[in-house]
């Protein structure tokens, strides 16, 4: 019955852009919560079998051998793995809820000069696909709003909260930027090929106006001669205070590098995400200090002239070119697949400590959350206990999460579906 | 009356009798020609020197010695030139005054507007007779004639079945002089052109159209045939394409593709109506000559070289294709190659500017075609493309007089003076071209030589010398009579600016000296004996080529396709996916392409290569139920609700890079299926990845045929847009009803012909055959479980229901696929005997997959259903191993059982079961090696085998990497070496493919209107 009526909503096109899910998020963390023996993946200090961990106050309070603490819940993980909480770059988790239904996708608005969008505005904590992705290990999701030119700001949340402010977690302001790229498709004649590299050109010319109007707003703002706020150029006031991060979402090289020669000619800090061609601009991205989101893992190659595992190799070449990055995964439903797609660079030249520590600490550095993404003192209580390998599928099965020390519930729609219909 | 008109009509056709001028009613001016003391290249390889051709008016009279000249005869003397016979384009739209008409409209259109007895399919229009449009235009024609051309064979070349092409003369007379011949071939194509209506949306759907046209044009002529014998029988609806198709077995018909792939469909196609195969090129034929050879073809060859591509800037030379500059230095050859072949061909100017034509022509020889095959090309062959070699090709008596004159010799630094065209002389040059050259002079004392170059085309330029000074000539005017300049020759003693002019006479150069104080001096010289004209050619330098000629022609292409290998595995973890379940530490012996015999301590016989697999894993090969990899123009023929008669196993893509990269991952069968735009889809094809086989040597013959059905959002048009409502089925009982009525259909169709088979020959004639449909034909398979159904579905009340319809229509469904909400009917399905393909984790995207859970392969496989996980992916395939852990890691299936998912299931699922998908005594040795357990996200194939062939090496693979980059900056080099001439070409015309998924909506024929 309660799926009939949804059908009608959707069908009605009615204004519920999806429905709460069941589960019922955890309450803060009241007791210590001490966990015993287990392989810790800390990713600053490496793997430490046969250690404790201390979860107090949703911090991480102690890590070595024999902890103990009054008063707490003990879980013997002898055997079991513990990572800290994944954090998923670059989705679009809680904007929508199915992409074809047009009532359910709050991801992408009109227009290329959009800063003052906030992810956050629309976020739906009860959507369905959060659940089914924490129950693969992410704990963190940055949800990012698409649109063409500047689409509006991200948030950094975590996948277990009643309300968007509960799911906030405090991270760097993040300003996004679709680079503009030349269609691939219609284009044959030479005249659609010149109307085609005119409207790139002036897309670009556009996005320099947009910062230089910024950077004036900045000016005057520093200057306390702004009367009334352009919400636009105030978004982006703390890309030009050296406080907020600019995410420039480009492939090709010379997207890369035109995207780099603004950043550094307002001296913005600089994210490239995609970044299929980063590796290549080494020498420009490293004078500036830039980092990479790389979101390509599961993709063919580019070209077809490039090694059958380019996709797969980029990390490592990121990695021998010095440049700081992260793997994100560029979806919504299909970001529970994070883990998978690091494991890829394992067989193409990474370690597996080494593609953890691009979906967790690097993960976190970018977002500029400087207490995510490793099991150390200080750091968020947020962790996963497993059973295995959580990067390979088939070896490592996840079997507890905690965010900010709160005992997060696996369950979500799929494992509900599966119960009720291994009764039949 | 009629009688008094006959000699009236006579004379008007009679082309030396014309209206002729104010006062004369009767052109009786003698037309006797003869052009003497001339090289005459007869036919190629045919040479005459010192002779003459004469010509009385529009034809070749004879061919004599020059003392032979017949008194009366006016005379031209060519000494010093070569006569070649006119050259024919088989190839253009010449001399057509017509214009397909220009519509506007919004698809989708359905039907057409039926007029005039016109084919239901607006493509079709096979009863056009071109020459009922030629109106000569001489514009126009000096397009070909400056090229040397003196007839075409013309068409308009718009939509799949054109029409019938004519071939006409150039020369400037009126439609009933020139047209050669009035009917020549059928012209066809794959591509619709301005037809409105959407079907065919696809290659696949050109093909199925063109065939079922084929088919009932033998139907309706027999069957009228029948109808004129037996009044009882009443006469097929009247259909004018039909009708004219008829002499298509007389004609032949010319088949335009505008690839190589599509070009050896058509050849195909051509074979299977038993058409001879003529075709026309596209400058790819070099690519794949031995397959096109065994066609035997007749072809036309465009000269289309493609501009080099831009590899200046780093960015554009990392996006350039190595593909795409093999072939810019490779395109030269295609001639030459096909020459070498012993493949019949004709050259002709589609396709690119008049300009380049000659330029391009000279390349193709300096690229080693023979100017002997170039000329029989222009000429010989051209003239039997173009259905009229007993008049012209030749030089002979009763010929046509399409003569071009030329000096020097044509393939290499000559050129074309002039063109006859029916007798009538066309000059290509400027009249003052005949003072190109160098003479001596003198002016009283003074002795000068003057240099004068009087090119076809641009200004005319000079100097004069008088001893070492070099004097540029200003104001140059020349013309056949007489030269004029001015120069400053105070270094010759003459002060200011000196006046000349120069005419020729009996006796040589005459002329007359301005000087600056109005003194006239006389002049007289001489002609410089010129360089001999030298038509003797020289064999030129082999060309050196950086690029390798591979199958296919693009990066990662094979020099030699893999040869068996007989093998013997030691010490492997050996992945049955049978009953023995996983193996450890076990050999496997490999012999002919069969696994001979596993177990452990075998011994190698003698001459085998035996691999140390410790530590490694050997699996059968990976098999993809749902995969849309290497298909040209498009997976879906989404045109109609039933498009049964399309065919994936016409439009296999060999040359995509797909194949390789799945390879690598470990596949070596997938199953490529039609899209699911509409409920009944077009046939699939099971390929083997052999990457470097040809199309045809890519297909599993052995597998069961398969066709693709569709349910749910995808065939009820959910996504389409709102112009996309008026198709029926719009819902899910529409979809029912729809197979309902298409079964029912199919099985009166089967009836009405079993009844017509069943009939006595002796009632057969006079019995109407009920037209073969090759719609209902596939459907009916399906009926008759000769055909197996995959069929696209997600929500469980789709899935029952078609399940009771194959119930009742006594069908078993083969296999369901994508299946998502498959866990809810897992029961149903089980019992039915269907089988399972789904994704491992997909959904949430549309609304129909929202119930769609990862423990879906699970949960039917925990009820019997025989699961399969697919890719429906490019990306995915390659990863299929990592897709069928999924199931161990959402609902702890057995690592076995999930390997049993990407192997032997699928096999089942495509009836290869007991050829491949496990391993096994006397199976296929289709096997990959890998470095770890195979359901591992850590796991690499170290090396795959198809048939105990070895179609990827993971060392060879690095190598062959490492000789893609060596190659690709070879020719980079070479672009940037090269002059501006070398670069110049066309640009490619076709954008490449997308990669295809269930539902990508591609229009083939006007990708156009997709445009920004």
């Amino acid at each position: 019955m309660m799926r009939l009526s949804i059908t009608i909503a959707f069908i009605m096109g009615a204004v519920c852009s999806a429905q709460a899910h069941d589960m019922v998020p955890a309450a803060p963390q009241s007791q210590p919560i001490l966990v015993k023996n287990a392989t810790l993946h800390t990713v600053l200090n490496g793997v430490q079998p046969q250690t404790d961990l201390l979860l107090k106050d949703g911090k991480i309070a102690a890590i070595g051998q024999q902890l103990s603490a009054d008063n707490a819940t003990v879980i013997d993980a002898s055997g079991k793995h513990v990572y800290p909480g994944l954090v998923a770059l670059d989705t679009t988790l809680g904007l929508v809820e199915i992409s074809y239904v047009r009532s359910t996708d709050d991801t992408e608005d009109v227009g290329t000069d959009n800063p003052q969008l906030e992810a956050g505005a629309a976020f739906n904590p009860d959507s369905e696909l959060i659940p089914t992705v924490r129950a693969n290990g992410i704990a963190y999701a940055q949800v990012v709003p698409r649109g063409d030119g500047l689409a509006g700001q991200s948030t950094l949340v975590n996948l277990d909260s009643w309300t968007i402010e509960d799911a906030v977690h405090r991270a760097a302001v993040q300003v996004h930027l679709n680079w503009p790229t030349m269609p691939r498709w219609g284009v044959k004649t030479d005249e659609q090929k010149a109307k085609a590299k005119a409207a790139y050109e002036q897309k670009i010319k556009d996005i320099d106006q947009h910062f230089q109007s910024a950077y004036r707003y900045a000016l005057a703002a520093k200057a306390k001669q702004i009367k009334t706020p352009d919400e636009r150029w105030q978004a982006m006031l703390s890309l030009f205070d050296g406080s907020g991060k600019l995410f420039v979402h480009a492939d090709k090289q010379q997207a890369i590098e035109d995207a780099a020669a603004i950043a550094k000619k307002y001296q913005l800090s600089l994210v490239i995400v995609g970044g299929y061609d980063a590796w290549r601009s080494a020498d420009v991205l490293n004078e500036m200090h830039a980092s990479v989101v790389y979101t390509h893992m599961l993709d063919l190659p580019e070209r077809s002239d490039e090694p059958i595992g380019q996709a797969f190799k980029i990390p490592a070449l990121l990695k021998s070119a010095g440049i700081p990055f992260a793997i994100g995964f560029s979806d919504d439903w299909d970001s529970r697949n994070l883990p998978l797609a690091a494991a890829q660079t394992v067989a193409w030249g990474l370690t597996t400590d080494e593609a953890l520590k691009a979906i967790t600490l690097d993960a976190a550095k970018i977002v500029g959350a400087s207490d995510l993404g490793a099991l150390a003192v200080g750091y968020a209580g947020s962790i996963v206990i497993s059973s295995g390998d959580i990067l390979d599928p088939a070896f490592g099965k996840i079997e507890a999460l905690y965010i900010d020390g709160r005992k997060v519930d696996l369950n979500n729609r799929h494992r509900q579906l599966y119960h009720k219909y291994l009764t039949r | 009356m009629k009688i008094s008109l006959l000699p009236i009509a006579l004379l008007s056709a009679a082309s030396s009798i014309a209206y002729a001028g104010d006062g004369q009613q009767n052109d009786n001016t003698p037309k006797l020609t003869a052009l003497t003391h001339a090289t005459v290249v007869l036919a190629p390889g045919k040479q005459l020197s010192n002779a003459t051709v004469l010509i009385e008016n529009n034809r070749i009279k004879a061919i004599v010695k020059d003392n032979d000249v017949p008194a009366g005869a006016f005379t031209i003397n060519l000494n010093g030139y070569t006569v070649y016979p006119g050259f024919i384009d088989p190839y253009t739209n010449y001399g057509i005054e017509y214009t397909p008409e220009k519509q506007t409209y919004e698809p989708p259109i359905y039907e057409i507007k039926r007029i005039g007895g016109n084919a239901a399919n607006g493509a079709i229009h096979a009863e056009k007779e071109w020459f009922s449009y030629i109106y000569p235009n001489d514009k126009d024609a000096q397009k070909w004639r400056c090229n040397g051309f003196t007839s075409v064979q013309s068409a308009v070349m718009d939509g799949i079945f054109r029409g019938t092409g004519v071939s006409v003369s150039l020369a400037n007379k009126t439609a009933n002089q020139v047209i050669y011949k009035a009917r020549t071939h059928h012209f066809i194509s794959f591509d619709k052109g301005s037809s409105p209506q959407d079907y065919p949306d696809s290659l696949m759907g050109s093909m199925a159209l063109i065939r079922q046209t084929f088919s009932d044009a033998r139907w309706y002529n027999e069957s009228v045939a029948k109808a004129k014998s037996y009044p009882e029988i009443a006469a097929p609806e009247f259909n004018i394409a039909l009708e004219a198709l008829a002499n298509v077995k007389q004609t032949g018909a010319i088949f335009a593709a505008d690839d190589l792939n599509s070009e050896l469909r058509a050849a195909k196609l051509l074979n299977e109506e038993n058409l001879p195969v003529h075709l026309l090129g596209n400058g790819q034929e070099y690519a794949r000559i031995d397959e096109l050879q065994q066609y035997r073809p007749q072809l036309i060859v465009p000269l289309n070289y493609p501009a080099a591509p831009d590899v200046t800037a780093e960015e554009s030379a990392n996006n350039t294709s190595l593909a795409s500059l093999r072939h810019w230095e490779r395109a030269p050859s295609n001639a030459a190659t096909i020459a070498a072949h012993k493949i019949p061909f004709a050259f002709t100017q589609y396709g690119i500017d008049a300009d380049a034509f000659w330029p391009r022509l000279k390349m193709a020889v300096a690229a080693g075609l023979s100017e002997q095959q170039a000329l029989a090309a222009l000429t010989t062959d051209a003239a039997a493309a173009a259905g009229i070699d007993n008049m012209v090709g030749k030089i002979a008596p009763g010929y046509m007089a399409d003569l071009v004159i030329a000096k020097g010799n044509l393939f290499t630094d000559g050129h074309i003076v002039s063109v006859w065209t029916q007798g009538e002389e066309h000059k290509l040059l400027p009249s003052g071209h005949v003072w190109q050259g160098e003479y001596q002079l003198r002016v009283g004392e003074l002795e000068l030589t003057l240099n004068l170059n009087v090119p076809a085309k641009g200004s005319v330029t000079g100097t004069l010398t008088a001893g070492d000074e070099d004097v540029q000539l200003q104001h140059l005017q020349a013309d056949e009579q007489r030269v004029s300049f001015s120069a400053e020759l105070s270094q010759a003693g003459l002060t200011g600016v000196s006046r000349m002019s120069l005419w020729r006479d009996q006796q040589g150069i005459q002329g007359r000296l301005i000087t600056a104080d109005g003194s006239v001096e006389p002049i007289n010289g001489q002609v410089q004996a010129t360089t001999a004209n030298d038509t003797t050619s020289n064999t030129p330098p082999a060309p050196s080529y950086a690029s390798k000629l591979v199958h296919p022609l693009q990066a990662f292409g094979v020099e030699q396709l893999p040869q068996q290998e007989n093998l013997l595995f030691k010490h492997a973890t050996v992945w049955t996916s049978a009953a023995q379940g996983v193996l450890p530490d076990t050999d496997v012996l490999v012999t002919k392409g069969k696994i001979r015999r596993i177990g452990k301590d075998l011994d190698a016989p003698s001459g085998y290569q035996v691999i140390d697999a410790t530590g490694l894993h050997l699996t059968a090969g990976i098999i993809d139920e749902h995969s849309h990899i290497a298909i040209n123009g498009g997976v879906n023929e989404g045109t109609d609700a039933v498009t049964a008669e399309v065919r994936i196993g016409d439009v296999v893509d060999p040359n995509a890079v797909a194949i390789y990269r799945s390879l690598a991952g470990g596949v070596t069968t997938a199953n490529l299926l039609h899209g699911s735009a509409n409920p009944i889809g077009g046939q699939s094809q099971v390929i083997q990845l052999r990457w470097g086989e040809t199309a045809e040597g890519l297909k599993f013959e052995q597998a069961r045929p398969g066709i693709k059905f569709a349910l749910g959002e995808n065939v009820k048009q959910s996504n389409w847009g709102e112009r996309f409502t008026k198709r029926f089925p719009q819902t899910r009982m529409g979809v029912k009803a729809l197979f309902t009525d298409a079964f029912n259909a199919a099985r009166e169709y089967h009836e009405q012909r079993d009844d017509y088979a069943e009939l006595r020959s002796r009632d057969k004639r006079k019995t109407l055959e009920p037209r073969p449909n090759l719609r209902l034909e596939a459907v009916e398979q399906v009926l008759n479980s000769q055909r197996d159904v995959h069929i696209h579905s997600y929500v469980q009340s789709e899935i029952l229901m078609f399940l009771r319809l194959a119930e009742q229509f006594d069908f078993r469904v083969k296999t369901f696929t994508h299946v998502l909400e498959g866990y809810k009917v897992a029961p149903e399905l089980a019992a039915h005997g269907a089988m399972a393909s789904t994704f491992a984790d997909w959904w949430a995207y549309k609304f129909e997959v929202y119930d769609a859970i990862p423990q879906n392969a699970c949960l039917m496989a925990r009820k019997g259903v025989v699961t399969s996980i697919n890719s429906d992916d490019n990306e995915m395939q390659r990863r299929l191993n990592q897709e069928a852990a999924k199931s161990i890691m959402y609902c702890d299936m057995p690592p076995e059982e999930a390997w049993k998912m990407v192997t032997i299931n699928p096999a089942k699922q495509l009836g290869v079961d007991q050829l491949t998908g496990s391993i096994e005594e006397g199976k296929q040795a289709d096997l990959v090696l890998w470095d770890h357990n195979p359901l591992s996200a850590y796991a690499k194939t170290q090396a795959v085998w198809i048939d105990g062939k070895r179609y990827f090496d993971r060392a060879a693979d690095e190598q062959r990497t490492q000789a893609i980059a060596v190659e690709k900056a070879a020719l980079i080099q070479k672009v940037l070496s090269s002059d501006d001439a070398r670069k110049q070409g066309e640009t490619s015309r076709k954008p490449p493919e997308p990669i295809w998924h269930c539902d990508t909506d591609f229009h083939a024929w006007n990708q156009q209107q997709e445009a920004l």
